[in-house]
């Protein structure tokens, strides 16, 4: 104390080191301070492009709903559907043949032949129930040739703008005013499709009565559950043609000067049950087949890891001895080591195989689904999945069943509770909150998942059939990831496909954020109450 | 009036400490409120030696635990009172490397550590709580309820019956009465040990064991469970460990003294602070040293 005193220098910052006018210290609070920045900027950034790219889709997409009604594709394709729910019909009859087949070959004994011989009358039925639809199909053909016409020539039309506008960015005036630019006049264009109404009448009133005509000559099948489904195809065919009259009013009340609401961009892309691109008629970005897809793969691979990763959890915490913990915990968190391409080709070439080998073994067919031709389908991918999100959940379900404090444990034994009893009652319902959220976080790992869903979800763009019952777990199905990795490769920068791809990226981050954000106000109350 | 059998000491010469010798109670030493009923033993500790893996931690303990009274263990940090205690509901077995060496603790003549006796039924006989408030993330009704819906209990007006009887008989229905649905994390320091003393009688034990009850409670709280222990001392054995010297003093009837995991002195707790048969208790007591 004394020298301090005596020597007033002491409390001078002597000469440090300084970097910029900053001293060590602040030198290192800026490396630390630093870091974070960077991280929360390239998150700011991730997002920020994510909304840009993606933000003038919906703008686009309107644009794709008004060409799609202009050009006269909407008015077409009235006819079409009116056409393709016959081929729907004609479907329903070859099934009928199958079992007739089926039946005539196993339950009554014939040849091959004679069995083919014997449908010769229903053959002669569905020919001709086929054929009716033919004044329809000319017709059809004829205006989607025309309507495509018409959009090429839009699509013409604005490649030019594009070029025009393109060369007058690079300031060459002259080339720009060179572009002939030829406007589509949509009345004149869509005269002659909107001309063809009098003989969509007349083919439409042929089609009608040569079903009619049809139907009155189907054939009697041997058995009454074949019978019963003549006769629901009866019933099908007439409800059809009960439509006949509405598809008519439709063409006629239909005006392609109709404007296309803006929200329409928003719900024909949200509730969009159809995900269509380079086509030759129209594209369609529906996600409600990819979300689909995607939970469908995620549930399945859910129910599967949430008994494994808290099972195997309850055990290590619980009950396993420290040798077995020793062995166990490092094995399971290896699993999340595995690159998820290397458990995607393993899915391909082994699991995929094993599976569809085991849904053929004879007596598994009770199983829903069961036997199954598609190796690749929402079975395999989420059986993958459930590996990848078992870490996940195990790791972090064994650290919320060791939060729960000891004396609990220690109460409920000393109340004469046996192991089991202590574990169901006290520990997992302790710990509920903290095994709901790791159960949330696997989700979020297994949504995000790209590489395995895309090797082995069997990229089937299609909303799955739920008619199917259980056995929709056997179908093949495209996913959110899958689709943005597989064809951002491929699209145009800055097209409307590039853009809904980048649409779909946003949707995804929505749905990580909204998990997560769940789980962590789980685990935050879960902290409160266990105190 | 003589109310104990003579109590069983280790004759042989052992550590240097244990130069006091075999102390038996005097008749007329009764603890406050002693009744005059003859007691009999119900848990009998028969020379035991407890280790920990390789450190023992328990040295040759002979003592007999009355029938209806409250037994006091006091002893520093450390001298193996709680060991003791975990002992008599066999809680040590959930602590690895944990064995008897030698001898045995037989309550009512059943030896506790044999194989075949059932520690599940053992601890609904020999309830237990903790020095820290340990009540179950769940309301108070089904704290309660707890350990009888163990057993088998569901039938709701028993159930109703049980609860209320524990919660008067620890004190605590009055203040209660009207939120037994509520958690009870959400009870005050004091009220969560009467509740936990409130689920150890609830299944009728008949041993009830204090872990350092009141350590983590205020002077007013721990009023409260030593009036509790007082009205409980008619219906159960209760044992008690304990670093309050005064607690042990007020509210029971004999007093064990540990040092360096040996029971240095077992007598009436009036002897054992008024006139302590050895040095060490002596010293101990009168707060020379611990």
């Amino acid at each position: 104390m004394e020298a301090t005193r005596a020597n007033p220098h002491f409390l001078v910052n002597r000469s440090r080191v300084r970097l910029f006018g900053l001293s060590f210290d602040d030198c290192i609070r800026v490396f630390f301070g630093g870091n974070a920045v960077v991280s929360i900027i390239v998150l700011g950034l991730i997002t920020f492009f994510l909304f840009r790219e993606g933000s003038g889709f919906f703008g686009q997409n309107r644009q794709n709903l008004i060409v799609y009604r202009q050009a006269g594709l909407e008015y077409v394709d009235f006819i079409r559907a009116q056409q393709d729910d016959h081929t729907a019909l004609t479907r329903y009859l070859s099934d009928l043949r199958l079992r007739q087949f089926t039946y005539a070959t196993e339950h009554a004994p014939m040849s091959v032949a004679a069995a083919n011989a014997s449908l010769a009358r229903f053959d002669d039925f569905a020919g001709q129930f086929g054929d009716t639809v033919e004044p329809l199909r000319t017709l059809v053909s004829d205006l989607t040739e025309q309507a495509s016409a018409i959009k090429t020539k839009f699509t013409v039309m604005e490649d030019k703008k594009e070029e025009r506008r393109q060369l007058l960015d690079e300031g060459r005036a002259g080339d720009a005013a060179k572009v002939v630019i030829t406007p589509v006049d949509f009345a004149a264009e869509l005269k002659p499709i909107l001309g063809t109404l009098p003989a969509y009448r007349a083919a439409s009133a042929e089609f009608a009565q040569g079903l009619e005509r049809v139907l009155a000559t189907a054939p009697t099948l041997p058995t009454p559950e074949l019978q019963a489904r003549m006769d629901r195809f009866k019933l099908h065919t007439r409800d059809y043609l009960a439509g006949f009259p509405a598809v008519t009013t439709q063409l006629e009340a239909w005006d392609y000067t109709k404007p296309v609401p803006a929200s329409q961009a928003f719900t024909s892309f949200i509730f969009g049950r159809e995900w269509l691109t380079a086509s030759f008629w129209q594209d369609w970005y529906g996600v409600i087949p990819l979300v689909v897809g995607s939970l469908m793969v995620s549930l399945v691979a859910l129910l599967l890891a949430v008994p494994l990763g808290v099972g195997a959890a309850v055990y290590v915490n619980q009950i396993a001895t420290p040798a077995e913990q020793k062995f166990i915990k490092p094995c399971i968190e290896f699993i999340s080591a595995i690159p998820s391409v290397v458990l995607g080709f393993f899915g391909i070439a082994i699991l995929g195989q094993a599976l569809r080998a085991l849904s053929q073994v004879s007596w598994l067919s009770w199983v829903p689904g069961f036997p199954y031709s598609e190796r690749l389908n929402i079975l395999t991918a989420g059986c993958l999945l459930a590996l990848i999100a078992v870490p996940t959940i195990f790791t972090l379900a064994e650290d919320a069943l060791n939060n729960v404090p000891r004396a609990f444990k220690e109460a409920s034994f000393a109340l004469g509770a046996t192991r089991l009893q202590t574990v169901i009652k006290i520990i997992v319902p302790a710990s509920l909150s903290g095994i709901i959220s790791a159960v949330l976080l696997g989700l979020g790992r297994v949504i995000g998942e790209t590489m395995v869903v895309l090797l082995c979800a069997g990229n089937r763009i299609a909303i799955p059939d739920f008619t199917a019952g259980l056995a929709v777990i056997t179908q093949p199905v495209h996913t959110m990831t899958g689709i943005i990795a597989q064809e951002m490769g491929e699209v145009v920068q800055g097209s409307i496909h590039y853009r809904a791809l980048f649409v779909v990226g946003m949707l995804l981050f929505f749905l990580s954020l909204g998990i997560n954000y769940v789980a962590q106000r789980i685990v935050r109350r879960y902290r409160i109450s266990i105190g | 009036m003589v109310t104990t059998a003579p109590i069983l000491m280790d004759t042989r010469p052992v550590a240097p400490a244990s130069t006091f010798r075999p102390t038996t109670t005097t008749p007329a030493a009764a603890g406050p409120g002693a009744q005059a009923a003859p007691a009999e033993t119900l848990i009998d500790i028969d020379h035991v030696d407890f280790f920990y893996g390789a450190t023992q931690a328990l040295h040759d303990v002979s003592l007999r635990i009355e029938n209806r009274k409250v037994t006091a263990f006091i002893g520093p940090s450390g001298c193996g009172k709680s060991t003791l205690l975990r002992c008599l509901n066999r809680m040590n077995d959930l602590i690895d490397g944990t064995r008897i060496a030698k001898g045995s603790i037989r309550i009512r003549g059943v030896d506790i550590h044999q194989h075949d006796v059932d520690v599940i039924e053992l601890r609904k006989q020999v309830g237990m709580v903790f020095q820290k408030s340990n009540p179950f993330p769940k309301s108070i009704y089904e704290n309660i309820t707890y350990g009888l819906r163990l057993q088998g209990v569901n039938n709701k007006a028993r159930l109703d019956e049980v609860v209320e009887k524990s919660l008067r008989g620890a004190a605590l229905w009055d203040e209660v009465k009207d939120r037994l649905d509520a958690s009870g994390l959400g009870l005050s320091g004091g009220q969560q040990q009467r509740l936990c003393i409130a689920r150890a009688i609830a299944v009728e034990p008949e041993v009830i064991l204090m872990d350092e009850p009141c350590s983590a409670l205020d002077p007013v709280a721990t009023a409260k469970v030593e009036e509790l222990i007082q009205e409980l001392r008619t219906r159960f054995t209760i044992v008690i460990v304990t670093h309050n010297m005064q607690q042990a003093a007020r509210c029971s009837d004999k007093t064990a003294f540990f040092y360096m995991g040996k029971l240095i002195e077992y007598a009436d707790t009036r002897d054992i602070f008024t006139k302590p048969a050895n040095a060490q208790t002596e010293a101990y007591v009168s707060g020379r040293f611990g």
